[in-house]
């Protein structure tokens, strides 16, 4: 009974949570800042720091546990538009979850990725890039569910800011959408699993998962600036109410997986400070494969570009000449 | 108890970092006069913006136009020497109608940012 829960345990742990992208961003285009979101990735290359990101949900097991969640991620420029990101995570799985039901606590495997911005337009505030995401298998502990084998994970990625709509349409021009699309496969496409409790082995399909994901969001730094400066105190023009986003469907090899969509619809709100950023958002599984009951999650973000302007904060790369002379009234 | 200590030391690095963090950043338009989208029954003689963080007056600029896309300020933005988050220009003098101001604005440590922003003089 207990090995049969794990297993099920496992295979939602890989589909909820090993494809759940937790690598972030923050990105400026024209008119527009994007922030750095929670749930999904954006658009944005950048060096930064989200430390901590920590979630707490119910898993969508059966019985169901709770799982804490703390984890950091680097992300660091080679070139202007060229960056790569390190990022673990610490997972502690709550009685009755774990392999014997009893807990577990340990890292997921390790994720790191590459991203390449493509392009970047100010006049529609639009950014798109793609990226290479690598979980690197045999880098975490089994217990909390971290697979034995690597999976990578080619994604693009796009945001586009609403500023260009006609001053006739200034109340939607804060509104800016993101979005993600990437397509996970494993290195290897089955799993051993012995059985603890009379040592058989049985063999497991890897599945390849679509990971999908988006964010819709008003920026009130946007208002103030750039539409209508309504006078409010200080602390309501930082903030951007955002929802995101994230789901993953099994599309390929889904022998043993199924192909049920899984994910969550995150609700929240993002401050947005001049070198750093504070998020907190609900955590509302779409389905109870998804998760049992509403978790939250929140994130410190340090944007090391404006923290460390002249040192880390810079592309290993970098162009030497900060500016040339702007070109205006476009 | 390990939460406890996970959890205290992951605020002590936090604190660290949020008290480590130098004065400069990307300089976003702080505010302006005439005020963003604002409505003015007397034409101004000058836009003034106000940025978060110091600029570089040689990468700094701004341009005034009106609704057919012609410019209507003088021609050179200034830094404010003493207070150098704040810039401004002088226009000339505007007739009822909507312009729009663009500003595109290099910070001390060498961040550019640029934006646009629209006010009207008269109903």
């Amino acid at each position: 009974m207990s090995h049969s829960i794990w297993r099920v345990a496992l295979c939602g742990l890989v589909i909820g949570f090993l494809y759940l992208d937790h690598a972030r961003a923050h990105e400026i285009a024209g008119n527009r800042f994007f922030p750095a979101t929670l749930a999904i990735d954006d658009p944005g290359v950048n060096d930064e720091m989200a430390f901590p990101t920590i979630s707490a949900f119910k898993t969508g097991d059966d019985p169901s546990a709770k799982e804490l969640d703390i984890s950091g991620e680097f992300a660091k420029r080679i070139t202007d538009d060229f960056a790569v990101s390190f990022e673990p995570t610490w997972t502690h799985i709550s009685r009755p979850g774990g392999p014997n039901m009893n807990g577990a606590s340990g890292f997921q495997n390790l994720e790191t990725a590459l991203k390449y911005r493509f392009s970047k337009n100010a006049d529609h505030e639009f950014v798109a890039s793609v990226g290479f995401n690598i979980e690197w298998g045999h880098s975490g502990a089994e217990a909390v569910g971290a697979e034995p084998v690597t999976s990578y994970t080619p994604t693009a990625f796009f945001g586009k800011g609403f500023g260009d709509l006609p001053d006739s349409m200034g109340w939607a021009r804060p509104f800016a959408i993101t979005g993600q699309i990437g397509y996970a496969f494993p290195n290897s496409r089955t799993t051993s699993i012995v059985d603890p409790d009379d040592g058989s082995i049985e063999i497991e399909t890897n599945p390849d998962v679509l990971v999908w994901g988006g964010s819709l969001q008003y920026s009130m730094p946007y208002l103030k600036s750039s539409v209508k400066d309504l006078g409010l105190p200080d602390f309501f023009n930082h903030l951007i109410p955002i929802v995101e986003f994230s789901m993953q469907t099994p599309a390929g090899h889904t022998i043993d997986s199924g192909t049920l969509t899984t994910g969550t619809i995150n609700p929240g709100v993002i401050w947005v400070g001049d070198k750093y950023q504070i998020g907190v958002e609900a955590v509302i599984p779409v389905n109870r494969e998804s998760g049992k009951n509403v978790g939250v999650i929140g994130q410190l973000h340090f944007y090391l570009d404006d923290i460390f302007p002249n040192s880390i904060g810079r592309p290993l790369l970098a162009s030497s000449a900060p500016a040339g002379r702007p070109t205006l009234g476009r | 108890m390990i939460m406890h200590r996970i959890i205290a030391s992951l605020a002590a690095l936090a604190s660290l970092m949020l008290a480590m963090t130098p004065a400069d950043a990307h300089a976003h338009l702080g505010h302006a006069n005439p005020r963003v989208g604002s409505s003015v029954q007397t034409a101004p003689r000058e836009v003034t913006l106000w940025f978060t963080e110091k600029l570089e007056p040689a990468f700094s600029r701004i341009e005034v136009r009106d609704a057919s896309g012609k410019r209507v300020d003088t021609g050179k933005a200034m830094v404010d020497t003493a207070n150098p988050v704040e810039m401004r220009i002088a226009v000339k003098p505007l007739p009822p109608g909507t312009y729009k101001v663009f500003w595109h604005v290099l910070s001390v440590d060498t961040h550019t940012t640029e934006g646009n922003f629209s006010f009207r003089v008269g109903r």
